[in-house]
């Protein structure tokens, strides 16, 4: 498990890009990603293109960097997600709440 | 102030070590060592005289008597693995070497008394 | 010197040779410890028994009993605690060296001693013994701990089950799997029946593990217990729940969970799935329906956000709908494949009696893994036949005597309450204010929703019931109701109560009920056959209530209770 964090050249997107498995191990990491960094981005992206699993503490997690982005408001998009990672959000109906582009989607 | 039967060195060590009962500790050892010799000359098997002398060697080292523990390691070993033609000698050998070491002891203890 | 680091430590000395002994005994003295000495093997076990000293240093060759067998008598003694010894010798041979280590020590001293090297060795030996004191002490608080929580879980699981056990899971009905401490994994088993007979059921489970996922379900079992004996209906309990839950979980927290409302008496199944695996509903004869998940979990939206909109699917007799968690479909087997959706659903392809489908669900399980997970929960209710009304949920605090006996009251409920609101759950506890009253209140509100109902869904809403009669028309009703209900502007439906009290004693309820609808015939509604879904409203108002007509062309209806003197 490894989580990464980079901001867009702009500082308006913060992309937390997930390795391995996605569960209660990248807790800390996970909110060190989007809490320590300088820049305040308009837009959070996670891409779980190299996330191999994903447990209901990682759509906690979620929720909760859905919150520091801003409740409602928050603009944050699941990227590249696998079929199974997807069809864990899919069940959970994720999409209510967040953008979820499937890979091949590239934009 | 070392000779080959008694080492000093050691005795001003064990001085320091034992305060107020180093006297005791040489009384202790003549004692002892005594009734180990008489055990030698007494004993029936090889097995129980190479353990006394085993003994003998322990205390001898720790006292600094270089030359009587050099003889107990021999009459030990000799005991244990032979051959034991000739022992008799060795025991003799420690027990007038045992009997210098006492005079040499026995000075010492005047010394430290007065 | 002793100090903080290097402490007083009780030293058992055994030597036969006294002159060695003594010399030792003064160094280890020197160094600040306290001595014990012993002059053979047997008396050092029997000093170490009776002083038990925390060091021993032992020679090796002694009469009576040697260094070796005392040694392994004393750690024989000393059990888990670390009492090290080491050996005094002279043995130059690596033969007797390897006895001393067999025998139990842990370290030689060479004749003559040297009084550094065994000040060294002392701390040497004392830090090794604080160090499994402390993993001993340690150990033994974790015992200690583990004991505390497997005490607490039993504590709260018995508080939780006193809870738990107000529902209805023992119904003939139901079927379920739940290991006795599911609620530790965050999962969540409840049924209970509403006052009307329906029965509510609940599967759910609680983000993580042990006593943060059990924490929310005490309060869940509260607001469904509490709204089901109540009358609620499952979206009113759904929204409760989930602004419940919004409200006492942190952001991260959340339950996903499967709700089911089983009509008996309606033939009619309700469902809502918030992030739970699909569910089945399999008909005695006909397609397996999936269930699937249409909303997000309960406690991440806010009040408004919510959606509890309920499907709808004919429930007859012999049918069957099937929840199940995660666990489930995620049990793994020794290779670490999962048991997954393909596996189940061939259980059910290849079931041949329905009424085994449980078992074979639960021993493909079983076979599969070959022993049991404690986060697997299943249910499986089936559709009976309507039975008698349950007795009322509800306790009543008060003694009856002050009950209120001669009032009317009439309420008109318009366009937008119609809309939103429930009035049956707070008309039944007016009536419930009359103790007379309080025998029948499960034939009251069957009455009362049957009426209201009625009025609602023929009336204002314009509903035909012929349309329920085959599952396809059936689904269609619901699909209309929702549509006009969530259009609707205008309307009414007026309900009055009255209570009189009777000159032989006892009483009498009127209830009148009438709408703003067009109508119907409500002599050709009653003789419909008792398979069709028409017409079984009426004819249930007329058994269970003592008198019921309609008039206006059937826009109003006047039905009566009453109730003997109560000595």
């Amino acid at each position: 498990m490894a989580v990464t964090s980079e901001v867009s050249q702009d500082g308006t997107v913060l992309v937390i890009t997930i390795t391995g498995r996605f569960d209660f191990g990248a807790h800390q990491d996970f909110r060190n990603a989007y809490e320590r960094v300088n820049a305040k981005p308009e837009r959070y992206e996670v891409n779980l293109g190299e996330a191999t699993y994903l447990d209901s503490s990682a759509l906690g997690m979620l929720l909760l960097l859905r919150d520091h982005a801003g409740g409602e408001s928050a603009k944050v998009k699941l990227t590249n997600s696998s079929a199974d990672v997807g069809k864990i959000l899919a069940i959970s109906n994720f999409d209510k709440l967040f953008e979820i582009e499937k890979p091949g989607h590239n934009g | 102030m070392a000779s080959e039967h008694l080492d000093y060195k050691v005795l001003a060590a064990l001085k320091e070590v034992m305060e107020g009962e180093y006297l005791l500790l040489l009384d202790t050892f003549l004692e002892d060592s005594a009734a180990r010799l008489a055990h030698l000359r007494q004993a029936r098997e090889a097995q129980d005289l190479g353990q006394a002398a085993h003994s003998f060697k322990g205390s001898s080292s720790n006292m600094g008597a270089w030359q009587l523990a050099q003889l107990c390691q021999e009459l030990e070993e000799r005991a244990f693995h032979g051959p034991l033609q000739g022992i008799e000698d060795l025991v003799n050998r420690i027990d007038s070497e045992f009997a210098t070491v006492r005079g040499l002891f026995e000075d010492e203890r005047q010394r430290a008394a007065s | 010197m002793a100090n903080a680091e290097r402490p007083a430590l009780s030293v058992l000395i055994a030597d036969d040779n006294m002159t060695d002994r003594m010399l030792l005994a003064g160094i280890v003295r020197r160094q600040g410890h306290h001595v014990l000495q012993a002059g053979n093997g047997q008396e050092a076990v029997k000093v170490f028994e009776l002083m038990r000293p925390q060091l021993v240093l032992l020679d090796a060759m002694m009469p009576v009993m040697d260094g070796f067998e005392a040694a392994r008598q004393i750690k024989a003694i000393a059990g888990d605690e670390l009492v090290p010894i080491i050996f005094l010798t002279s043995l130059a041979e690596e033969e007797a060296l390897v006895r001393c280590v067999e025998a139990g020590g842990d370290d030689f001293l060479a004749k003559p001693y040297n009084h550094v090297v065994l000040g060294a060795k002392i701390t040497a030996m004392e830090r090794v013994r604080r160090l499994q004191a402390t993993v001993l002490e340690q150990r033994d608080l974790l015992a200690r701990h583990h004991g505390h929580l497997l005490n607490e879980q039993r504590v709260a699981k018995a508080v939780f089950d006193q809870v738990a056990h107000s529902g209805c899971l023992s119904a003939a009905n139901i079927r379920y799997l739940q290991s006795p401490y599911a609620l530790f994994n965050g999962d969540l088993l409840l049924a209970a029946y509403t006052p009307s007979g329906d029965m509510h059921v609940m599967l759910g489970d609680f983000t993580g593990h042990g006593l943060p996922a059990a924490v929310g379900a005490m309060p869940l079992a509260e607001v469904f217990y509490g709204m089901a004996a109540k009358g609620y209906g499952l979206g009113e309990t759904l929204r409760e729940m989930n602004a419940k839950l919004k409200r006492i979980l942190p952001v991260d927290m959340f339950c996903c969970a499967t709700l089911l409302n089983v009509s008996a008496r309606r033939r009619v199944l309700e469902v809502w799935n918030g992030g739970m695996p699909d569910g089945y509903l399999q008909p005695l004869a006909g397609q397996r329906l999936l269930l699937p998940s249409r909303h997000l979990p309960l406690g991440i939206l806010q009040r408004p956000a919510f959606d509890a909109t309920l499907e709808t699917f004919a429930f007859n007799p012999g049918d069957r709908v099937f929840l199940l968690s995660d666990g489930v479909i995620d049990t793994a087997n020794a290779d670490d494949q999962l048991f997954g959706t393909q596996r189940l659903q061939s259980v059910f392809d290849h079931n041949k009696d329905p009424r085994r489908l449980f078992e074979d669900i639960r021993e493909a399980l079983s076979d599969f893994r070959g022993e049991s997970r404690d986060d697997v929960s299943m249910v499986q209710i089936e559709a009976t036949a309507p039975g008698s009304l349950p007795a009322s949920g509800l306790i009543f605090s008060d003694s009856g005597q002050l009950t209120p006996m001669d009032w009317s009251v009439c309420f008109e409920f318009r366009g937008q309450t119609l809309r939103r609101y429930n009035p049956l759950p707070f008309l039944l506890q007016l009536l419930l204010e009359v103790q007379g009253l309080r025998d029948q209140s499960g034939a009251l509100y069957t009455v009362l929703t049957e009426l209201y109902s009625n009025a609602l869904e023929h009336g204002v809403l314009g509903l035909d019931s012929a349309l329920k009669k085959d599952g396809e028309g059936f689904t269609r009703y619901y699909a209309l109701r929702q549509q006009r209900l969530e259009a609707l502007e205008q309307g009414l439906v007026s309900v009055g109560l009255e209570i009189q009290p009777l000159p032989e004693g006892g009483g009498r309820l009127c209830i009148r009920v009438s709408d703003s609808g067009s109508g119907f015939d409500v002599a050709a509604k009653a003789r419909g056959g008792d398979n069709a879904y028409a017409g079984r409203g009426i004819r249930l108002i007329r058994e269970l209530s003592r008198h019921a007509e309609w008039a206006d062309d059937g826009r109003s209806a006047r039905v009566e209770f009453t109730w003997a003197s109560q000595a």
